[in-house]
């Protein structure tokens, strides 16, 4: 008897046809535990859903997995949203996940979306109430457990910053029954000392265990302490009700030392840096003002009695100078015209005349003789040579014809 | 709280004097006591500076006690 034998892929091409054509499984929410719960670097999340009696392999592909705010862990409870659909080269079904929260935290998320509204209508999260945190805090408070990550965080972050920081620390229990009654006593026991801000905060957890943050007693005393109050609760994606109505929100306990903790190196820093700043524009004020000074002098220099004194002098000699060298070319002129009269006149020296021979005559009253018409027959006449003196008498006068 | 708040204002009005003795019109008398105020004000940051190290309070039913081993 010969019987039709199908091939593997046709038939699991056919069982995958049948879920496919069938409505419920294309749609299904599956409750569970994780457990084989990988992030695969392919970004897809491969987990297996059990419960007591069975399991089912699930997968999450990455464009869902982006969207999830849950980070899956083995051991959790959860319920997933997705399609029941089979997997051919294996031929095994499996659960492909669109969604998954935590297993009864749904009433929780629902319970703090509705808290945060309720809070957010009554104005507690209105930017008017925040207070600034102030820049230099001598006196910290902390409410947080005595045990833990988070105080451990502060202090580390604090003793580096600002070893002279007061920290003063309130005891809370920050989970569990009665945590938010703690905290709140906390808070207003801290308020009450007149601190420069308050911490408030814990390391992370589940939202259960951070639950204490989001109740009213906890919300209502940050809102109406008269200190600032910093929020730190859990880890950067962490959010409680207390970050909003906080006057600031620190992603972590050690986030939050760092801004409530001033650095002392740096404050120290600037205050020298002032003393040096206040060190060069003063210099440099003198500066200036000696320079002005000089300027001045100069300027005084050039009005200065003795200067022009001294300049009326220089001018003085200049004149004397002149004058005597004025003097001595006149003088010079002088002497040349002197020296050719001399000669000139060496030439009618009558001295000269006596010399050749010439005999100069005088009448009896001492007077030259030029003319015939000088003298008379009988006058006497005294008549000098040149070695010596004769006296004669007129015998007779014979004038020239013409 | 006054003594951290007046070392900030102080930190504002050295910038300010600072920023006052940029001007060259300034008198010599009037840099010279801005000046003064100015390294006054450096002296009074530096002083006002606690520099004692302080160890944690932890607050224990109301009462106050100095520790820090109860927390590690």
């Amino acid at each position: 008897m010969e019987k039709k034998a199908y091939t593997v892929s046709a038939i699991n091409k056919y069982v995958k046809n049948m879920f496919l054509n069938d409505g419920f499984l294309s749609h299904v929410y599956v409750k569970g535990e994780v457990s084989n719960c990988k992030y695969h670097t392919s970004g897809h999340l491969y987990f297996t859903l059990k419960d007591n009696e069975g399991a089912i392999s699930c997968i999450m592909y990455r464009s869902s997995v982006q969207n999830q705010k849950l980070q899956l862990e083995n051991g959790m409870k959860i319920q997933v949203s997705g399609r029941i659909d089979v997997y051919e080269r294996d031929g095994k079904y499996q659960l492909y996940a669109t969604s998954f929260e935590q297993e009864g935290l749904g009433s929780l998320y629902e319970k703090y979306a509705k808290l945060k509204e309720q809070y957010e209508e009554m104005g507690l999260f209105d930017p008017s109430f925040k207070r600034p945190i102030p820049k230099m805090c001598d006196k910290i408070g902390i409410v947080t457990a005595s045990s833990g990550a988070a105080i451990h965080d502060i202090m580390s972050v604090s003793m580096r910053r600002n070893p002279y920081v007061q920290l003063i620390l309130y005891p809370a229990k920050v989970q569990g029954q009665g945590a938010s009654l703690s905290i709140a006593e906390g808070i207003r026991t801290l308020d009450a000392m007149g601190l420069d801000v308050i911490i408030v905060g814990r390391g992370g957890g589940s939202m259960e265990d951070l639950w204490a943050f989001n109740e009213e007693t906890v919300v209502e005393a940050i809102f109406k302490s008269h200190t600032p109050i910093i929020s730190a609760v859990g880890h950067e994606k962490d959010f409680t009700l207390s970050d909003f109505v906080a006057d600031l929100r620190a992603a972590t306990p050690s986030a939050a030392a760092e801004l409530a903790v001033f650095d002392i190196s740096l404050t120290l820093r600037q205050i020298d840096k002032y003393k040096n700043e206040l060190d060069l524009r003063f210099a440099s004020q003198l500066r200036n003002k000696k320079a002005k000074l000089d300027s001045y002098l100069k300027a005084l220099k050039h009005l200065d009695p003795s200067l022009r004194v001294t300049s009326m002098r220089n001018r003085l000699e200049q004149k004397a100078l002149y004058l005597d060298q004025t003097f001595f070319r006149l003088m010079d002129q002088k002497k040349n015209k002197l020296k050719y009269y001399a000669l000139k006149l060496d030439g009618a020296s009558p001295l000269k005349r006596l010399k050749s021979g010439f005999l100069y005559a005088e009448n009896q009253d001492g007077k030259h003789i030029v003319s015939v018409n000088d003298i008379k027959v009988g006058d006497q006449i005294q008549g000098y040579l040149i070695d010596g003196l004769i006296t004669s008498r007129v015998e007779s006068i014979t004038k020239n014809k013409g | 709280m006054a003594k951290t708040e007046t070392l900030e204002d102080s930190f504002k009005k050295l910038d300010e004097i600072v920023a006052g003795l940029e001007n060259t019109e300034l008198s010599m008398d009037a840099a010279l006591k801005l000046y003064k105020e100015g390294i006054k004000l450096v002296e009074s940051c530096n002083s006002k500076i606690d520099k004692v190290e302080k160890e944690i309070i932890v607050l224990n039913g109301g009462k106050v006690e100095a520790s820090n081993e109860d927390i590690f």
